[in-house]
């Protein structure tokens, strides 16, 4: 019976792929070539089965409505933003982002996989094996490059005029925000865990995107790293006018810092202007829609402070 | 005893090398596999590109470290002992990390090579801080205190440089994912090493006798410790470069072998080359199967499996 | 109790001269907000509510300083009694897997059941250290004496390492904890507050008492344990009350800062070097010498990535690592 099944099943995905294939030689015109981050990437259909390797894919590839068929959401749904799966329909987990199953990523049968530079290029060679294999930086990517690599993804998925009009949309949504945000006032954001405050520098994503919205970085001192662990004595020093926190776990280690008498120095404390925010949008998606969250979390942020 | 242990090792290592091929995050049923070997076929990467390869590795990565374990042990004579007291997969696991911290951007592809050269390193320094003459106990000291050494260093880059750590540690662990035919061609040429390890059976054997007897046996003790140990860091090297530091592989396959076997080289040599391996297959048959389409590093797997049974093992045989 | 003689004295003096210049130097060095040695000074008696500087001093660093003395003295006693009980050079907490024991209670606790409140991870971690050096002890067969000194680390390896890689098995499971589980697995005095010193000193200050107690017996242990018995020593009670002095002292140390490595391995050698093999002596100066060691070492650990900080637990191990290697090769075993 199940013998049968898979019979049938790979005859369906047969034909089924025998028909893109035909869409494609009638339209042999498509031929999308981007540059990804190891050279030229050409591919010449419309992928319709795409597996995606990190959070940041999904984001762009939901910015166009398309759907992936399958994600590495490290089994967790929840990963992805309520915002993004509203758009997108049901995928498949094909496991943890450092680590994804081949086999859960060969057996869904994709015709084009969107992998991080810096988490699957060990595995590249044998992605390139199951299908066209698009790799793009993620994690560790700025603003700027991740704005750049959600324009290749629309080129590459065949979808560029629509990418490149959503991205202009991008651009008008975060301009308005910025409109309604106060110019240069400074705002740091901070992931908070039972034991440590991981601050989120000018050169991560979070920073990137408050650049973007006409707010302004506190100074972390040195920065050559995006996330940088401080203590309280550190955060002292950085002191920012406004300080946005996601809490990783609660009771987290800022909330036993409030209760010290020396919290009550800090700028943001003394004016009541900390806040907390869903970590998983601020620091895990980085994308075109959770820029466009965290942009609505902020516009909350300082008008409630009016 | 052994001629009954060693049909069933093997009976088990094939049971294990079909169980590898047909399950997984995916399910293939045993006749299809044969199927999947052919190009085009719907299983064709599935099989042929993904779980062969890793099942051969997996299957000769453990035998080799297993192999390792049963010559430290054999030389040091003492059943604590394992290729980890001497600090070679510790210094292959600095040269790695300080390779992911420092060139996060590099290619990954020369892991491998940087991770080999760090326990071929780590290995010099053992030998130059205890030379030739002195005693293989004071050697596994010496080996233990380098390996802490390297673990305080490898500690420290990581917590410099938090972003990494847990690319870092997932190496650390010792893992089989994305591990392929480049990997197993690499690991090929060490194979070598194992014809050389069983020639140093018979020998092995007479040390345990003591050294004086060794001596009147005409067996110069010192170079065939050295010679032993030289391979066994050769083959702990050459698999903690490609998988990573599997941990207790090393230390739990000899004891087990020996408790089936007896203790005569000749017999345990190779069968736990057979333990070894079936250990491996079974821990990364674990790992990819215990809640797909997650993947757990084998070396969690043999953790887990290993620790609490060496514990009971030590407590009894005490 | 203690032979009072007069270098002893002046080795005392001039050790907690050198204690008071480090903690000094640590109240105001490396701070990013400035503060002068001034304020250090000011903070302490002559409170200026108005300066973040003074706060900081008072708030932040006097507790870190107090602590790390504290911790240092403790491990430094504790690694002293290891090596009086077990007569073997090597014994410390790194060594002989209390460290690692304790690492991986606390990992359990806070990766894989942070609801497991109830537990809390410092008490997890004592009881993972102990458990674990409960093994140590069995396998290396310390408690029938003799000489195998070998015997004894390589089963403090084994544990060290099933540990380690349980630790890092459930620290890949729940990746997100891994940085703070690898702080506090170094050990760091940078979350160290009055509220960790209060709950601290009453602990500490039994531990080292108990440990100069000992001390005396600790020296007929050096004559080996037949003469030892033969002088009316139990060995039995001597150490199993060891044991558990070792285990309040490391366990108060670890359970506030982390499982801080190879104070307890090196600082006794030191203080041997320094007043000779008598208990009674040794054990004081290895504790201001434990102190001055961690002290420095947290000062260190500000410096050397500044502005950002290391956990002191990983200096030490730095310093500590090749001062292993050297006993090693120095000794015969």
């Amino acid at each position: 019976m199940k013998r049968l099944l898979s019979i049938a099943l790979s005859t369906l995905l047969l034909s089924f792929s025998l028909s893109v294939q035909a869409v494609s030689s009638a339209q042999d015109s498509i031929k999308n070539s981007v540059e990804d981050s190891k050279g030229t990437f050409s591919i010449n259909y419309v992928p319709k089965r795409i597996v995606v390797l990190e959070l940041s894919f999904v984001d762009a590839l939901a910015a166009v409505g398309v759907s992936p068929v399958g994600i590495a959401d490290d089994k967790d749904p929840e990963r992805i933003l309520k915002e993004i799966r509203k758009e997108i329909s049901d995928w498949t987990s094909v496991g943890t982002r450092s680590q994804p199953s081949l086999e859960t990523i060969a057996a869904l049968k994709p015709d084009l996989i969107i992998a991080d530079i810096s988490r699957h290029e060990g595995v590249y060679a044998d992605l390139q094996k199951i299908a066209p294999t698009l790799i793009l930086p993620s994690r560790r990517a700025t603003y700027e490059e991740n704005l750049h690599a959600t324009a290749i993804i629309g080129k590459a998925i065949g979808k560029d005029k629509e990418m490149q009009a959503r991205l202009k949309k991008h651009a008008q949504i975060m301009a308005e925000f910025a409109k309604q945000l106060p110019e240069g006032k400074e705002v740091q954001f901070g992931v908070a865990r039972d034991d440590a405050l991981f601050l989120h520098t000018a050169d991560s994503y979070a920073g990137g995107v408050i650049r973007a919205l006409g707010l302004k970085n506190a100074n972390t001192g040195r920065s050559d790293d995006a996330y940088r662990q401080t203590s309280l004595e550190q955060f002292l020093a950085v002191n920012p006018d406004y300080f946005i926190v996601g809490n990783y776990v609660t009771p987290s280690i800022v909330d036993k810092w409030k209760n010290e008498p020396l919290w009550s120095v800090l700028k943001a404390a003394k004016n009541h202007h900390i806040y907390s925010v869903n970590p998983n949008t601020w620091s895990r998606c980085r994308g075109i829609i959770s820029a466009e969250t965290m942009g609505q979390d902020l516009i909350k942020v300082f008008n409630t402070n009016k | 005893m052994a001629t009954r242990s060693l049909p069933i090792l093997l009976l088990a290592l094939l049971g294990l090398l079909v169980a590898n091929l047909m399950f997984g995050a995916v399910s293939i049923p045993f006749k299809s596999i044969l199927e999947g070997f052919q190009v085009g076929n719907a299983n064709y990467f599935t099989v042929h590109e993904y779980r062969f390869p890793r099942t051969i590795l997996a299957m000769l990565v453990g035998a080799m470290m297993a192999l390792a374990g049963a010559l430290v042990q054999g030389v040091i004579r003492n059943p604590l002992a394992s290729p980890d007291v001497l600090g070679v997969s510790h210094g292959a696991g600095l040269a790695a990390v300080f390779y992911m911290t420092f060139f996060p951007d590099a290619d990954i592809r020369w892991l491998p090579a940087v991770a080999l050269i760090g326990s071929l390193i780590a290995a010099l320094m053992l030998w130059w801080l205890c030379g030739q003459h002195s005693s293989t106990i004071k050697l596994a000291i010496t080996g233990v205190a380098l390996a802490a050494l390297y673990a305080s260093c490898i500690d420290f880059l990581m917590l410099v440089k938090p972003l990494e750590i847990n690319n870092a540690l997932l190496w650390l662990t010792g893992s089989l994912w994305g591990r392929g035919w480049n990997q197993l061609s690499m690991l090929l040429p060490w194979l070598l090493l194992i014809p050389f390890a069983l020639w140093l059976a018979k020998p092995l054997n007479l040390i345990h006798l003591g050294d004086d007897s060794a001596i009147s046996l005409g067996i110069k003790a010192n170079k065939l410790r050295l010679a032993s140990l030289a391979i066994a860091v050769g083959l702990t090297a050459s698999c903690v470069a490609i998988c990573g530091p599997i941990g207790f592989l090393g230390l739990v396959a000899p004891h087990l072998t020996r408790k089936l076997v007896g203790g005569r080289h000749q017999i345990l040599l190779p069968s736990t080359m057979l333990v070894g391996a079936i250990l491996l297959l079974l821990a990364d048959l674990v790992a990819r199967t215990i809640d797909p389409p997650i993947e757990l590093p084998a070396g969690i797997m043999t953790a887990i499996i290993g620790a609490p049974y060496f514990l009971w093992l030590l407590l009894r045989t005490k | 109790m203690i032979s009072i003689r007069l270098p002893f004295i002046g080795q005392c003096l001039a050790l907690l001269l050198l204690l008071l210049i480090c903690s000094w130097i640590s109240l105001f060095s490396w701070s990013v907000i400035t503060i002068t040695p001034m304020d250090a000074l000011h903070a302490l008696y002559q409170m200026n509510a108005e300066s973040i500087a003074q706060h900081i001093v008072h708030d932040l660093r006097l507790p870190r300083v107090l602590i790390g003395i504290m911790v240092g003295a403790n491990l430094a006693a504790a690694g002293v009694i290891m090596q009086g009980l077990t007569q073997n050079p090597l014994a410390s907490p790194s060594v002989l897997g209390i460290n690692a024991g304790a690492a991986l209670g606390m990992a359990t606790v806070s990766s894989i059941a942070p609801w497991f409140g109830l537990l809390g991870t410092s008490v997890a971690a004592i009881i993972g250290g102990g458990i674990a050096w409960a093994f140590v002890m069995l396998l290396g067969s310390a408690w029938r004496g003799g000489n195998e000194h070998g015997r004894l680390v390589l089963a403090g390896v084994a544990i060290s390492a099933l540990c380690a890689a349980l630790t890092k098995a459930v620290i890949i499971i729940a990746e997100d904890q891994a940085a703070g589980v690898l702080t506090w697995l170094a050990g760091s005095l940078t979350d160290a507050r009055w509220q960790t010193f209060d709950s601290f000193w009453p602990v500490c200050v039994i531990g080292l008492l108990g440990a100069m107690l000992i001390a005396p017996t600790l020296n007929l242990l050096q004559l080996g344990d037949d003469n030892a018995r033969n002088l009316g020593v139990s060995l039995m009670w001597v150490k199993l009350g060891g044991s558990f002095l070792v285990l309040l002292l490391v366990g108060s140390a670890i359970s506030s800062v982390g499982a801080i490595g190879f104070v307890g391995l090196l600082v006794p050698h030191m203080a041997r070097m320094l007043a000779g093999q008598d208990h009674r002596k040794f054990l004081p100066i290895a504790m201001m010498l434990g102190a001055c060691l961690v002290v420095l070492s947290d000062t260190i650990s500000r410096a050397i990535i500044y502005p950002a900080e290391t956990p002191a637990g990983a200096i030490l191990a730095l310093i500590g690592a090749p001062f292993f290697i050297y006993l090693v090769r120095k000794r015969t075993l």
